[in-house]
């Protein structure tokens, strides 16, 4: 078995062995079987993490096997910088998840241990996936256990919550499976008929892969207005902008965030939601490269509404963890900002940002778990002054809270700033703006800081509060090292997103062109057309045969076998 | 002298053993409860019970088995060569199989339940065998009258098995109900026949097909009839009223069975007759599947998300189901029937799982009927709480499962052949469904434990019933189309598509 399919089953065969000998294990070896799988999977990604060829470019670690050939669908498992980074950050965060929760959760602790490992599988299999169908069975099959998590471990609201989780992002993942499935058929036009789900050919040749397809820009006679770039981007920027949250797609987060106990709200915000920016690097941006850049104003747009709206509302919250909520949504708009950037700086700063997020917001999301396991309560008007009682905490806290803002030499600057100089470079006035939110950030957290922490601690119920234990300090000090480590030296992170990045512009580039120049000679006949009769509708069922004739048509430039090197991008 | 016919036995073998079997076993049930006077001692009446179930075990296992051997060997012969009514050929094995494993399924789901619900009488099993036999002539058939009859006979003992807890109103009413509409469906379908027969002089499809004249008003109504008539029995809206109260009515049991094999037999004879009799006439009525496709997905997810009964709710998404499936007769495309048919096959299977955990809980006389009633159960009965998790999990679609699985190929074909809108439609049916199949888990497991009686323990029987159901939709839904090493002869998407393409 190679080692990214099973670093991906590991979690999952750890839980299915737990449940098939539940009867002999008591509940308390549950959580450490569990937590030895996790990190016995850690241990293995930084394999890939060592393994990882930081030069060579195009997929790694490749894995191809057959599983419904007849449709192309394989089980198609390979890594990119960008993935490895977030393959790395879920194996990371999920050991420390499990360990920050193991006083906290008191019921069921059995299931706990197994959605956990079962969703850890779902991410890091939609991670590792290069077969598009794949990818779509882990993005939803992530949200089963995650929905229990939530729904059973929860707060007061948590059924709400669960449910609104759900439905929201299924409302986004379904109109994008029709859109898959459009542009696999698309696909199949275009190479002779073969269906193919890869996004990429397979190693030792085979057909060309879904990202080999042009999409065409604009309907035609014989091109419904279902495959055209727009609309198919659009049906994928819905699922992926559920996730994020991008503004107006939000509303589930919040719910979500505070009903979910503190394993739920670490892993969602640290991981769950870099699958929406994940989607958007992965698959839209290549896949429909023209209507990323018409519409790059549009997502710029709800990109700062959703930075400057995150951070107003959260400046407003009364409870910590509402307002660290809030605080995602403005920091994945950053992220938004710098992916729409499309320039070689804004990928990398939002790449290497999604990391940071996961991490910061993680963290902090740690801290006002450990502090509600003491009180009881997150309003921040109940505390005050407990950096008195709580000298580690609030410092640790203080660390976090500054990495989030993005101070120099901390994590989060070094994201920031790349996202910043990208969007400078496209638009002055989205930086700006953009510029505004990090300030913004400051006063929401700092405030909240000073709040909770200084002042007279004159609650007699947080005079006595107990400071971070062991196990507490363990696990935030293993998230600070990243922390400061990426702060400081962020030099190994950058170069393995490097050739990623460069990939990806240059495939888009391609690709662009070649859909322009496909759309050319039909705005030409268009125009010619244009004074007698209007252009006939859309057939209801278009014709394959025609479809082919444009496939075609198509130039030879987009064969394959040319074009691609084994298991990358064309360069 | 006159010469007895020359019957090919292999034909005839499964709906043969299956009618053998309900003499039979409609004979040994009257035998063993005379028992005090011929055996000179009392048979309890679990005995009488398991007896019976083994008889029709027998029954249905043999006409699944010839009808799989009939599959394999690819054989494609008529009932009775003089007189080709029915045929025994790929399609008609597939979808025979299919109905005799459900049956089987049925069956061993009846044997606690009927104990439980205190309506342990033998002519049950008869009963449905009789139905099953009808079902699969149904499917057999290539002659409108022996469609006919196959419909009449699989239909008739429902009735009566929908009204088999006389003492209970509502399994009357529900009987009555569905004995009315399911006549004046059958009226109606037969209106179609004779309209079809009075513009083309023949009952055989093939003769039909050749003769149907496309744009022939009178051909036109009767084929429109006769899709009437089957969006009674699928319960297509308009056409489904009935299904609620019909479904609620019934004992579980009965309405487990009724909603997987009559569907599975009048989807499969719809597809035959469209097929093989409309043909090339089958465009003009290309819409008519469109729209009632659009108004069964509509209605039937919609209204599902407000049932507050754990039938009823089954009953609207069996509906909403329905439309799913009418998507494909929309399509009509080879592509679109061999996810028809391999929909139908993971339904079979995730049904009958959800009832029959609805079916192993019930008891002292009562069905477990409120969703309320499951509230909790993960507490208690963490097994059966996993179990229906996983086949409402497959109901609503998600991947993993066969549900998904069976959606994706259908939504292919659809969208392959341009039927964008529907296909959007019907996604947006999905999302609304995910709503109303969640509602279980969050009672399950969500919810504390309420003041609900249910059955403590499930019976063998019924455990296997759910252990097989599990499987198929676990394996079918990440395996569609082969098994993995060990299962590797399994391949339900290529069966489907083999038996699809005897009818083109």
């Amino acid at each position: 078995m190679d080692l990214l399919t099973l670093i991906t089953f590991l979690p999952l065969a750890t839980g299915l062995l737990l449940v098939a000998t539940s009867r002999l294990l008591p509940e308390q070896a549950w959580r450490w079987v569990g937590m030895a799988g996790m990190v016995l999977t850690f241990l293995l990604s930084l394999q890939l993490w060592a393994g990882f060829e930081p030069a060579q470019g195009g997929f790694q670690f490749v894995h191809h096997v057959p599983w419904i050939p007849a449709y192309g669908i394989h089980w198609f498992v390979g890594i990119d910088g960008m993935s490895l980074l977030l393959v790395v950050l879920t194996t990371f965060l999920m050991p420390l998840v499990m360990l920050a929760s193991w006083n906290d959760i008191k019921r069921s602790t059995r299931s706990f241990v197994f959605f956990n490992l079962f969703l850890q599988t779902g991410m890091l299999g939609a991670f590792v996936s290069l077969n598009l169908f794949q990818f779509y069975v882990f993005w939803e099959v992530m949200l089963i256990p995650m929905y229990f998590i939530i729904g059973i471990w929860g707060g007061p609201r948590r059924v709400y919550a669960a449910v609104k989780f759900f439905l929201f992002t299924m409302a986004g993942s379904l109109p994008m499976l029709v859109a898959m499935l459009s542009l696999y058929l698309l696909h199949a036009e275009q190479f002779g008929g073969a269906l193919e789900f890869d996004l990429i050919a397979a190693p030792g040749g085979g057909t060309a892969g879904l990202l080999d397809t042009i999409v065409p820009i604009a309907e035609t006679a014989t091109i419904p207005w279902w495959q055209t770039q727009a609309w198919l981007f659009a049906a994928f920027a819905l699922a992926f902008g559920v996730k994020v949250p991008m503004v107006p797609l939000h509303t589930w987060l919040p719910d979500a965030h505070v009903e979910a106990p503190t394993a739920g709200s670490v892993v969602l915000a640290g991981v769950l939601l870099k699958m929406g920016t994940y989607g958007f690097v992965r698959f839209a941006l290549p896949l429909f490269p023209v209507a990323a850049e018409t519409y790059a104003p549009v997502m710029f747009t709800l990109a700062v509404i959703g930075v400057l709206f995150g951070s107003l509302v959260a400046m407003v919250q009364s409870d910590i963890k509402k307002l660290v909520a809030y605080s995602s949504v403005a920091h994945l708009g950053f992220v938004m900002i710098g992916i729409f950037a499309l320039n070689e700086e804004g990928l990398q700063g939002s790449i290497l940002q999604m990391v940071n997020h996961g991490l910061s917001t993680g963290a902090l999301f740690l801290l006002v778990g450990m502090i509600y396991e003491r009180r009881h309560t997150r309003e921040i008007a109940d505390f005050g002054g407990i950096a008195k009682p709580m000298p580690v905490f609030a410092a640790m806290f203080g660390i976090v809270a500054m990495s989030s803002i993005g101070l120099p030499a901390l994590n989060g600057f070094v994201g920031e700033f790349l996202i910043l100089v990208g969007a400078f470079l496209v638009s002055p006035w989205v930086a700006v703006a953009a510029t505004f939110g990090v300030v913004l950030s400051a006063v929401y957290l700092l405030w909240m800081v000073r709040r909770v922490f200084f002042g007279p601690c004159d609650n007699p119920e947080n005079m006595g509060l107990l400071d971070l234990g062991l196990r507490e300090k363990a696990v935030v000090l293993a998230l600070l090292i990243p922390i400061i480590w990426i702060g400081v030296y962020p030099n190994p992170f950058l170069t393995r997103l490097e050739a990623s990045v460069g990939d990806l512009l240059h495939h888009m580039e391609r690709t662009a062109s070649a859909a322009r120049s496909e759309a050319q000679p039909s705005e030409v006949h268009q125009t010619a057309l244009r004074p007698g009769t209007a252009p006939s509708a859309i057939p209801r069922r278009h014709d394959p045969a025609s479809g082919k004739r444009w496939a075609a048509s198509a130039r030879s430039e987009a064969q394959p076998s040319e074009v691609h090197q084994l298991g990358g991008i064309p360069r | 002298m006159i010469d007895a016919p020359v019957i090919d036995l292999s034909a005839i073998a499964p709906i043969g053993s299956v009618a053998i079997g309900a003499v039979v076993v409609l004979l040994v049930e009257v035998f063993l409860t005379r028992s005090r006077r011929l055996l000179g001692r009392e048979m309890s009446s679990s005995y009488v019970g398991a007896t019976l179930v083994v008889l029709s075990t027998i029954a249905l296992a043999i006409a699944a088995y010839t009808a799989m051997a009939g599959f394999a060997s690819g054989i494609s012969v008529g009932f009775l060569p003089d007189l080709p009514g029915a045929r025994l050929d790929r399609f008609s094995s597939f979808a025979i199989a299919l109905i005799a494993l459900a049956s089987l399924l049925s069956c061993w789901l009846s044997l606690k339940y009927l104990a439980e619900v205190e309506i342990n009488h033998g002519e049950f099993y008869a009963l449905l065998l009789l139905s099953t036999a009808g079902m699969m002539l149904l499917v057999a058939a290539t002659d409108f009258l022996v469609l006919f009859l196959g419909l009449e006979l699989m239909s008739i003992p429902i009735y009566v098995l929908a009204g088999f807890d006389r003492r209970k109103l509502r399994s009357n009413e529900s009987a009555l109900k569905y004995f009315l509409v399911g006549s004046f469906a059958s009226g109606l379908l037969l209106y179609g026949i004779a309209l079809v027969y009075g513009v083309t002089g023949a009952l055989d499809y093939a003769a039909v097909r050749a003769a149907l004249a496309p744009g022939n008003p009178l051909a036109l109504i009767g084929m429109g009839l006769l899709v009437v008539g089957f969006a009674f029995k699928v319960s297509a809206v308009p056409f489904h009223q009935w299904t609620p109260d019909v479904y609620e009515g019934a004992p579980a049991a009965v309405t487990a069975y009724m909603s997987v094999t009559v569907k599975l037999a009048a989807f499969a004879a719809l597809m035959r007759v469209a097929v093989g009799a409309f043909g090339d006439a089958l465009a003009s009525l290309q819409d008519v599947f469109w729209m009632l496709a659009l108004l069964t997905i509509l209605v039937g997810n919609v209204m599902a998300t407000i049932q507050t009964n754990v039938k009823r709710l089954l009953a609207y998404s069996s509906v909403a189901h329905a439309g799913y499936l009418l998507l494909g007769f929309a399509t009509g495309t080879i592509e679109a029937y061999t996810a028809v048919l391999f929909y139908l096959l993971g339904y079979a299977f995730m049904n009958l799982g959800a009832f029959a955990v609805v079916i192993s809980l019930s008891t002292n006389g009562q069905d477990c009927e409120e969703l309320e009633d499951l509230a909790g159960l993960a507490r208690n009965r963490p097994g059966l709480a996993a179990l229906l998790t996983l086949f409402a999990i497959s109901l609503a679609g998600i991947p993993g499962t066969v549900g998904f699985a069976a959606k994706f190929f259908l939504f292919k074909a659809a969208v392959d052949a341009g039927l964008i809108g529907l296909t959007i439609v019907a996604v947006f049916g999905s999302l609304v469904s995910v709503y109303y199949y969640l509602r279980l888990p969050v009672l399950m497991y969500m919810r504390e434990p309420g003041a609900a009686k249910l059955r403590p323990e499930a019976a063998t029987l019924e455990l296997v019933v759910l252990g097989i159901c599990a499987f198929v939709v676990v394996l079918l839904g990440l395996f569609p189309s082969e098994g993995p090493s060990w299962f590797s002869g399994i391949q339900a998407l290529e069966w489907a598509r083999a038996s699809a393409s005897v009818l083109f």
